[in-house]
């Protein structure tokens, strides 16, 4: 049950390289750490381990809701540009998905472990495929999703490799990631829509 | 004792919610408390602090104190830092807010034995240092701040990637314990996951690298430093820097006991090729700002190959110094480019008086020293460092290829030699003299860094005990 959540997780995170709309880029995110978090929970309650089942709510209720909630918010206080249009085109975009994901499962075939291997490949293809989101917008707002996507990717493989962190690490991580949040607030400003 | 280390950024804090034209005047001896717990540590032994999380070696000590002389040094020059350039008053306590946030992560990642809480010092800082570049108001500093934000994040994120993965390459073995360098360091040949142990430090590297601004980031570096007010410059060469070289000294430590060859070649080839394309940046630089931060960039090359091919004492002793001449550098800079006007001839003239005499003075022996003339720390540095270079070539059968590499450097190295003389005799001989100011603060702080820099020169020996 788990994998079929991490394939969820996969599949939204194509979905929003693909898209080309703010707002439904907010949703997919959204869906990206829903899914990230259920998996997070049916791992955690299969190997008995509190800390991944409360780290996993934490994650739903603030990166499933919140931060979409208020990255959308912040959209429309500072009136930004809704329509945002991948600078690498769309049939490039379905070639080098998978090559990149078929790269990663290359680069950790030499891992004895088998238990796990899988999922380190798909978290480092997920951070590729995060850092091509943030490569294909010129706009602001894809970037800081691409950025939180990176921090899933993280998260992923901090509990299918790991079995969990240390709580304290955890914790250290999402208070990180609420004052990115803030400061991406006092960098918004009327004039920048575009670096 | 710990503990009193955050008292004084703490205070700072504070501070910067009053009305700071009121407080300025004591936030320097505030931050000089911070020498109290610091030097008390330094002669203390070593101890496990806070349930393992926290250890204290004699590394930590000797880079926290460079860190809190170079902190100090700029809370100083913050005193004039309205006289130099147009900031409103809420932008001054904005910065000061930042900086304490930046000390706190910066105390909390040099001091960590727990890689986790590394990470988090250095995010935390990370984030603060975005605000800082950001209190200048112009359209080219708030795009800087964006493009710190994103590459400055993205490089933060790859080497928390890299340090999961070393915790799970561990974990088999040392289970919870697998966050902590010293068990780490201990229990390595009983890993049986060296592939993923390397991948992990490949992602931390490669991180690390991009945040010190190695190839390709070189000229990305130079704008923020460019685009921020020029104690975020110095905050940034001289502590976060260092930081960040303190996380790369303890990884590689590990790494170097899994696969020596394969982290030289690694190292060896990115710092190399780094050097190669700052040597030709530095040569067609046009202001002081990008030619200290790309020359910050250089030293930091030399740091890393010094460190991994065993030069130890080399490393630290450049790294000492480095971390103290450049902030001065980038603080004099603030000075030399007053009333906004960057160009380079004849900024040393034009310094009327006694402040004024010491000051010029001042400067060309930094930038003389930051070359490599003797007797700078550095030319020592970079002695002892070549040879421990052919000390460990002997060892192998690469001793024709060290060569040709230490060649290579040197030609490299005297290119920015070169640059460096051309721009110094510039500064002193060409150019119009115009009348610039300078303030008793900011002299504090430059005969703080001389100083700082003599006591390193007296400490050979102590500096060869610390690895």
């Amino acid at each position: 049950m788990g994998n079929f959540f991490i394939g969820l997780f996969l599949s939204t995170l194509i979905t929003a390289i693909l898209t080309t709309r703010l707002y439904r880029l907010f949703v997919w995110y959204g869906l990206n750490s829903i899914f990230l978090g259920t998996a997070a929970i049916i791992i955690g309650s299969n190997i008995a381990d509190t800390a991944m089942i409360v780290s996993g709510s934490i994650a739903i209720i603030l990166k499933g809701f919140f931060i979409p909630y208020v990255l959308k918010y912040f959209s429309k206080k500072f009136d930004t540009e809704r329509n945002i249009q991948p600078s690498i085109k769309i049939q490039y975009s379905i070639l080098l998905i998978p090559a990149i994901l078929v790269f990663t499962f290359y680069l950790v075939d030499p891992i004895f472990h088998a238990y796990n291997k899988n999922y380190i490949s798909l978290s480092i293809a997920s951070l590729f495929l995060a850092l091509v989101l943030m490569i294909e917008h010129k706009a602001i707002f894809p970037k800081i999703i691409g950025f939180l996507i990176i921090e899933n990717a993280l998260f992923l493989l901090a509990m299918s490799a790991t079995q969990g962190m240390p709580m304290l690490i955890e914790l250290g991580i999402f208070f990180d990631l609420l004052m990115a949040i803030i400061i991406i607030n006092l960098l918004l400003t009327k004039e920048v829509r575009h670096v | 004792m710990f503990e009193l280390l955050f008292i004084p950024p703490l205070f700072i804090l504070v501070f910067s919610f009053f009305n700071t034209q009121k407080t300025k005047k004591i936030l320097p001896f505030i931050s000089a408390l911070i020498l109290i717990p610091a030097l008390m540590l330094l002669f203390q032994q070593e101890k496990f602090y806070w349930h393992q999380y926290i250890h204290i070696d004699s590394l930590a000590k000797y880079i926290l104190l460079l860190s809190y002389i170079v902190g100090i040094g700029v809370t100083l020059a913050l005193e004039s830092l309205q006289k130099h350039v147009s900031i409103s008053i809420q932008e001054y306590k904005r910065f000061y807010r930042f900086f304490a946030t930046f000390w706190i992560g910066m105390i909390l990642s040099i001091t960590a034995n727990s890689m986790g809480l590394f990470w988090v010092g250095l995010e935390l800082a990370t984030l603060s240092t975005v605000y800082m570049i950001k209190t200048n108001h112009t359209q080219f500093a708030s795009k800087e701040a964006w493009n710190y934000m994103i590459v400055g994040t993205i490089a933060i994120s790859l080497i928390l990637f890299g340090i999961i993965l070393i915790y799970a390459a561990a974990k088999p073995v040392l289970g919870e314990e697998a966050m902590l360098f010293t068990q780490l360091q201990s229990a390595i040949h009983t890993m049986n996951a060296p592939y993923l142990f390397e991948i992990g430090f490949a992602f931390v590297a490669v991180g690390s690298f991009i945040k010190m601004g190695f190839f390709p980031m070189n000229l990305w570096l130079a704008n923020i430093e460019r685009a921020s007010h020029y104690p975020v410059a110095a905050l940034f060469s001289g502590i976060l820097e260092s930081a960040i070289m303190t996380g790369f000294f303890r990884f590689s430590l590990l790494a170097k006991s899994i696969n020596e060859s394969h982290l030289i070649g690694f190292t060896y080839i990115y710092a190399l090729f780094t050097l190669f394309i700052v040597a030709f940046l530095i040569y067609r630089v046009k202001d002081f700002m990008r030619l200290f931060s790309l020359s910050g960039i250089e030293h930091m090359v030399l740091i890393a190959i010094f460190w991994v091919s065993g030069g130890y004492f080399a490393a630290l002793l450049h790294f000492g110094a480095h971390a103290l001449l450049k902030p001065a550098l980038f603080i004099s800079t603030g000075i030399l480019e007053s009333k906004g006007k960057y160009h380079i001839a004849g900024a040393l003239r034009g310094f009327q008086g006694y402040k004024g005499k010491l000051f010029a003075l001042l400067v060309a022996l930094f930038i003389l020293a930051i070359i490599a003339l003797p007797p700078s720390p550095i030319f020592f540095s970079e002695i002892f460092g070549f040879s421990a270079m052919v000390e460990m070539a002997k060892k192998s059968h690469h001793l024709l290829l060290m060569f040709t590499a230490i060649t290579f450097m040197l030609f490299l190295l005297a290119i920015i030699f070169y640059k460096f003389v051309d721009i110094y005799q510039q500064m002193k001989y060409s150019g119009s003299e115009e009348e610039k100011n300078v303030y008793s603060s900011d002299i504090a702080a430059l005969i703080i860094f001389a100083v700082a820099v003599m006591i390193l020169l007296a400490n050979f020996k102590t500096l060869q005990t610390i690895v």
